[in-house]
């Protein structure tokens, strides 16, 4: 009865925390193992009990803060010192833009809204089909959970019991990869179709760009480097991130008022909490995946129709691309985690980094799929193209996605090798 | 009636997790602070833990208020209108079963009334239902654990009190999905 319960629930639009709670309490009434109902609340709690888990407020803390404070436009400005002049030049733009975004917001609809605004409507002005400039944009945004922060490896991290820092560590490669991709994806569309041409800064305006983007390019370096260099924790460096953006964006630009702090970790209190209370339901839920022993059963499953960590890896991606197409990603991984990585680690001896690289970019990627792409629709709001124009631009994003995810899954190293 | 309740304590709910993000924020930096000067603090680390969990628990309980939660609305979105309000009630439903269970688990983890029966005497109270949520201490903050547990009441009856609004109300808290990746 517990899957039918799971399935009705999600489908009528419970939450999908309590859809996680519910299955969990109605398992344990129909096995009659009722003793649990006494730790139900316990269990919860303590599945919040977890130090890395502190990054996801303090993340989310930073990227309102740098929005509020100015930052997005001068880093668009520096992008532009870079590829501007370049055939397709804004189309470079949005995409470097993204990537220097993509290393402070940890979170891909959040990009995906703040560069709609930011970028749409000038690449519209320069010429460029309003589908394109949508689609390229809302492709920029997939960068943000694979390079690091990423909201969702930090919970990927969390629920695998993997470090975070190393998990960002074996973002960066993959990250890299898939913007080379967008950008190749660019370059072909210009050739074939043409694209408008750009125009280079002068040697001032290229100085005073980059001038004005050195403080924000702060908050990207004590992150990373404060990572990657083992100096802080990745909770720590959110910390301290948070603390620059808020002081650059109040000393330095001017533009944030200390007054509107207040709304911003009212936001910041919302969304966290969103995320954080599904870890509480999903630890209850727990107890539905080790009682009923669901990765053992799958395994076996599975295992009799593949022995080799590539082609089990090919089947999890297209298992996942239908459930990224109807769940949100974040959910979905802590939906999925507890079931498919003991299988591949266990069963096929898949490295846990590769594992969650190659899941997150792929359930990240149903943001941009329709019915419930939440992604394309802020792209179609924020932008005014209808989601299908935007759509008949994206799809070679798209397929450039399926092929990075078809190298990562056949070549760990690519996500292993930083750490 | 219960609207208006239930929209003033989701609002205090917010103002309190907004609070406690402030908190996290400020643990963790002086967290930084400290460890960098040599001098690292103890304590801290759990406080920030348990911050997040309070801030959690009360925005999760305002979000049944405010109907913003991650939810799978692809069915209900297609449905048409009248079949939609009615299953927007019956999501109302569910979710204040979900409330008044947890307030019953709540209730049995507690234990009050076995608590008071035995005349708040906690060894009596242990010895007779093997219960030890009192006793149970905090690693690092020198207080009972049971105090940073009192969340789930909160949480259990500010869940209640929303559900229940909702349900009276004819507004439907399905249907208004929000997207976090």
């Amino acid at each position: 009865m517990t899957p039918f319960v799971f399935a009705f629930a999600l489908l009528v639009a419970v939450p999908v925390s309590l859809v996680l709670a519910l299955s969990a309490m109605w398992y344990i009434w129909e096995t009659g193992n009722t003793v649990l109902f006494d730790s139900f609340a316990q269990k919860m709690f303590s599945g919040l009990e977890n130090y890395g888990l502190l990054a996801i407020p303090l993340f989310m803390l930073t990227g309102e803060l740098m929005n509020e404070g100015g930052m997005t436009r001068r880093l668009i400005n520096a992008a532009r010192v870079f590829v501007g002049g370049f055939r397709g030049g804004l189309a470079y733009i949005n995409l470097l833009a993204n990537m220097f975004m993509a290393a402070i917001i940890g979170s891909a609809t959040a990009q995906i809204a703040v560069m709609s605004r930011a970028m749409t409507p000038e690449m519209e002005k320069e010429g460029y089909d309003i589908g394109f400039a949508a689609a390229t944009t809302a492709a920029g945004g997939l960068l943000a959970p694979v390079i690091p922060p990423s909201m969702m490896f930090v919970i990927y991290g969390v629920l695998a019991q993997i470090p975070i820092g190393d998990m960002f560590l074996a973002g960066v490669i993959p990250g890299l990869l898939l913007a080379l991709a967008f950008a190749t994806v660019i370059t072909l569309i210009g050739f074939f179709r043409g694209l408008p041409m750009g125009r280079w800064f002068t040697r001032p305006e290229a100085m005073s760009a980059l001038l004005r983007c050195l403080p924000a390019a702060l908050i990207p370096t004590a992150i990373i480097g404060g990572i990657l260099l083992g100096i802080a924790t990745p909770t720590e460096s959110a910390a301290v991130a948070s603390l620059i953006a808020f002081l650059i964006g109040w000393l330095v630009y001017k533009e944030l008022k200390p007054r509107a702090l207040g709304e911003m970790f009212v936001r910041t209190a919302v969304n966290a909490s969103m995320i954080i209370f599904m870890i509480a339901a999903a630890n209850v839920f727990g107890w539905v995946i080790i009682y009923e022993a669901l990765p053992q059963k799958l395994a076996a499953l599975i295992t009799s129709l593949t022995q080799d960590p590539f082609v089990f890896l090919l089947i999890v991606n297209g298992i996942l691309l239908l459930v990224g197409m109807l769940i949100d990603g974040i959910a979905a991984v802590i939906l999925i985690t507890p079931i498919l990585l003991p299988i591949a680690m266990n069963d096929y001896t898949i490295d846990p980094f590769q594992f969650g690289v190659v899941m997150c970019l792929n359930l990240v990627l149903g943001l941009l799929t329709p019915p419930v792409g939440v992604g394309l629709y802020i792209a179609s709001s924020m932008s005014g193209a209808s989601p299908w124009r935007i759509l008949r631009s994206l799809w070679p994003f798209l397929l450039a996605v399926t092929v990075i995810l078809v190298l990562l899954s056949r070549f760990p190293a690519l996500s292993t090798a930083l750490i | 009636m219960f609207r208006k309740i239930s929209g003033h304590w989701a609002r205090v709910e917010l103002t309190l997790a907004a609070g406690l993000a402030v908190a996290v924020t400020l643990l963790i930096l002086l967290n930084v602070v400290t460890r960098s000067a040599g001098a690292a603090l103890f304590w801290v680390d759990e406080l920030a833990i348990y911050c997040m969990a309070w801030m959690t628990f009360l925005g999760a309980s305002a979000a049944i208020h405010h109907g913003n939660a991650v939810a799978v609305t692809v069915l209900a979105d297609a449905l048409p209108r009248s079949l939609r309000t009615l299953v927007a009630k019956l999501v109302d439903v569910i979710v204040l079963g979900f409330s008044l269970a947890m307030v019953w688990f709540c209730w049995r983890w507690f234990a009050p009334l076995d608590l008071a029966r035995h005349g708040f005497d906690l060894r009596a109270f242990q010895g007779a239902t093997f219960n030890f949520i009192y006793a149970e201490p905090t690693t690092t903050l020198g207080i009972k654990k049971a105090w940073v547990w009192s969340i789930m009441w909160l949480f259990s009856l500010g869940a209640t009190l929303h559900s229940v609004a909702n349900l009276l109300e004819s507004r439907g808290s399905a249907g208004n999905s929000q997207d976090v990746a």
